[in-house]
């Protein structure tokens, strides 16, 4: 792999190489979670759409207005969750000596890497769906912009803490050394 | 180092003039709020009704609620350094006390607008990081003192980060000669501001009398038209004539724009090298002092325009780590003329371990080429054109023009677009009509996104984020081989490396 950059000095092809990394799955009730906020987003549409047509004197109030309002809606609703169900096993996470690693997407599949050394501080959060569910979220903050921020959702309690304490503790250890 | 301690240890007030820059700054955000209103009742003065006297009133009221409001201010208004911090104490109806530690701040820059000229002080603006409002400003000081006050905190904040002593003054020594890298004489500025790019000034020109038109009334096309109505009749009859003169005046205005605001942005700049790193000053009315850390610069980045390059000109961006959104603008430090003699000796300067030397070119898929044609130039003009033939006939088939307009655009970019790579820094070179290369010091990045289409997937292509703490950098459509390697080995390289980023 090294002709692919004839001017750098080490053999690329004997570092580590990410792709073939340990992944790990996030957990499965974070696919319910998923499904469920879609759900709730397009059950707020589609309750829109038919207030709209009930309350609007100027639509008439008959089941066709209904049909077209809603039944695309009903159809994406179907994809959506469809399409939650097949992302669902592209979300995954590595743990390496020296930096985290998140796969996400289907669509459009990517792969983010930030190194311990460059983490400003992590955070585990919590949404109300999430609690339902003992689900947690570990966020991770580089320095600038909110661009580079990682998210990793679909953890359990103790694992995003375990995680979030390797990565801080690995931190404060790079930051003493420097 | 000990005077400025003691000179400043008990809490001061800022000079006295300080009270006319904070009474010229009230007005100036009042009336920039309320402008549209007073702008509308001026206008409406012509029917001539009583408002007008209230309105009067109003305009006194205003005024004393201004003097009385800066007067409070600047006597409510401390500051004095402690051991290791600064500390503000202000507000009139809400008093806050903040003491920043010397160790927080980021940048100390100078600032001097005309009236901080004439009366010959300026103001000292602290940048710290990590908080959302990271600014704090002193509005008036004298210039001696504000320049006291920004060597001792520097001073104090390098000893703090445990540089010895000794080193300090035997480099603040070296400091007393700072050599002046480029700097830009009269005639430079008019070169860069003829080679200015006139759409852009235009487009801002065009904004900016339409959003304050809209603002003064809702009706724009009916103010039109009630001002021209005694000419409507010869607008209808030579309307060709109209338009086209109307272009050149306003091509003529924002020329003339693009000059003036280039002089008066950048009269006199003069980048100097500095001890940690690069220093710019630079403004006629007004005038500003910038510091520039080696060490936090993450991004140097070089452009021109076809009209640019006739003087052989580049403008120069060089970009620094900032922690605040906010302060994002203000970290992204613009020159606009540089020679390229110049723009190497300031890489040098900002990146002296890792001298950059050109590396060999690599390309982009040309798949990126043909994508952005299809998509950009075939695709939307066939839709368009189709639509369009429904109600315009065969003319909608000048729509088709778009595509070899597109082709051309792309196969221009195409040509371009490349990067290049060496052990430790990231060329990204770019630019159609024009060219635009920056350049990066891989240990800085800190976050590395590899992306794939489902085309991309198909065609075992991949486009490459590399995000460092003052933007990003997108390489796209290179083979996923390439940017695996690209991913491991900048991964080993930040991880392998201890120098300071940010």
């Amino acid at each position: 792999m090294n002709e692919l950059f004839e001017n750098i000095p080490v053999n690329i092809s004997e570092l580590p190489d990410v792709s073939k990394s340990e992944y790990h799955g996030i957990e499965k009730a974070y696919l319910t979670v998923a499904r469920i906020s879609n759900s709730i987003l397009f059950s707020v549409l589609i309750i829109g759409a038919f207030c709209i047509i009930f309350f609007n004197d100027d639509i008439n109030n008959i089941p066709l207005n209904y049909a077209i309002s809603i039944g695309p809606l009903m159809l994406f609703w179907i994809l959506s969750l469809l399409f939650v169900s097949k992302a669902f096993p592209k979300k995954k996470y590595s743990l390496r000596e020296k930096d985290i690693i998140y796969t996400k997407g289907l669509l459009w599949n990517t792969r983010t890497s930030i190194p311990f050394n460059r983490i400003q501080h992590a955070e585990v959060k919590q949404g109300p769906i999430d609690r339902m569910f003992k689900l947690h979220s570990l966020k991770v903050f580089t320095a600038g912009g909110d661009s580079s921020d990682l998210v990793i959702p679909g953890l359990s309690e103790e694992k995003a803490n375990k995680i979030k304490e390797f990565i801080m503790g690995k931190t404060a250890l790079d930051d003493s050394g420097s | 180092m000990i005077q400025v301690l003691e000179k400043f240890a008990e809490p001061t007030r800022q000079s006295r003039v300080a009270i006319g820059i904070i009474l010229i700054k009230f007005f100036k955000t009042t009336i920039k709020a309320f402008w549209p209103i007073l702008l509308s009742l001026f206008l409406g003065r012509k029917s001539g009704n009583s408002f007008v006297d209230y309105v009067g009133y109003a305009a006194l009221g205003f005024a004393a609620l201004n003097v009385i409001g800066s007067v409070l201010t600047f006597f409510r208004y401390y500051f004095h350094l402690e051991e290791g911090s600064i500390v503000i104490d202000k507000g009139v109806l809400k008093r806050t006390k903040t003491n920043i530690p010397f160790e927080r701040i980021q940048t100390i820059n100078l600032q001097q607008n005309i009236l901080h000229q004439i009366f010959g002080v300026v103001s000292l603006e602290i940048d710290t990081a990590g908080a959302k409002k990271s600014e704090l400003t002193i509005d008036a000081l004298r210039r001696e003192d504000a320049e006291a006050i920004r060597t001792f905190i520097l001073e104090e904040k390098d000893q703090l980060a445990g540089n010895s002593l000794e080193e300090v003054v035997e480099e603040s020594l070296e400091e007393k000669e700072a050599k002046t890298i480029l700097s830009l004489s009269l005639s430079d500025l008019f070169k860069i501001g003829v080679s200015q790019n006139h759409l852009r000034s235009m487009a801002i020109l065009f904004a900016f009398v339409f959003s304050s038109l809209n603002e003064v009334t809702d009706d724009i096309e009916g103010l039109i038209s009630n001002q021209f109505s005694e000419y409507q009749e010869t607008i209808i009859n030579n309307s060709w004539i109209v338009f086209l003169s109307s272009v050149i005046v306003v091509g003529i205005i924002s020329f003339i724009y693009s000059i003036i605001n280039t002089i008066l942005k950048n009269f006199e700049l003069r980048l100097t090298e500095e001890r940690k790193g690069l220093k710019l000053f630079k403004g006629l009315l007004n005038r500003e002092e910038i510091s520039i850390n080696k060490s936090k610069v993450q991004n140097i980045g070089w452009s021109d325009n076809p009209l640019r390059r006739a003087f052989k000109m580049y403008t120069l961006k060089i970009e620094q780590a900032s922690s605040a959104q906010a302060d994002q603008l203000k970290s992204k430090i613009k020159i606009p003329g540089a020679y390229f003699a110049q723009v190497k000796k300031v890489l040098n300067i900002v990146f002296p371990d890792t001298p950059w030397k050109e590396q060999p070119k690599n390309k982009v898929s040309i798949l990126l080429k043909y994508r952005l044609i299809i998509f950009v130039g075939i695709l939307p003009a066939l839709i368009i054109g189709t639509i369009s033939y429904f109600f315009n006939g065969w003319l909608s088939l000048w729509f088709l023009t778009w595509i070899p307009l597109a082709w051309y655009y792309y196969s221009l970019y195409y040509n371009k677009r490349s990067f290049e790579m060496s052990s430790e820094m990231i060329k990204n070179n770019k630019g159609t009509f024009g060219n635009n290369f920056e350049i990066a010091q891989l240990y800085k990045v800190q976050t590395i996104e590899l992306k794939q289409s489902w085309y991309q997937t198909r065609k075992n292509l991949s486009t490459v984020t590399l995000y460092s703490a003052a933007g990003s950098m997108t390489i796209p459509f290179i083979e996923i081989e390439k940017a695996n390697a690209m991913e491991n080995y900048i991964l080993y390289k930040v991880e392998s490396d201890e120098r300071s980023w940010m």
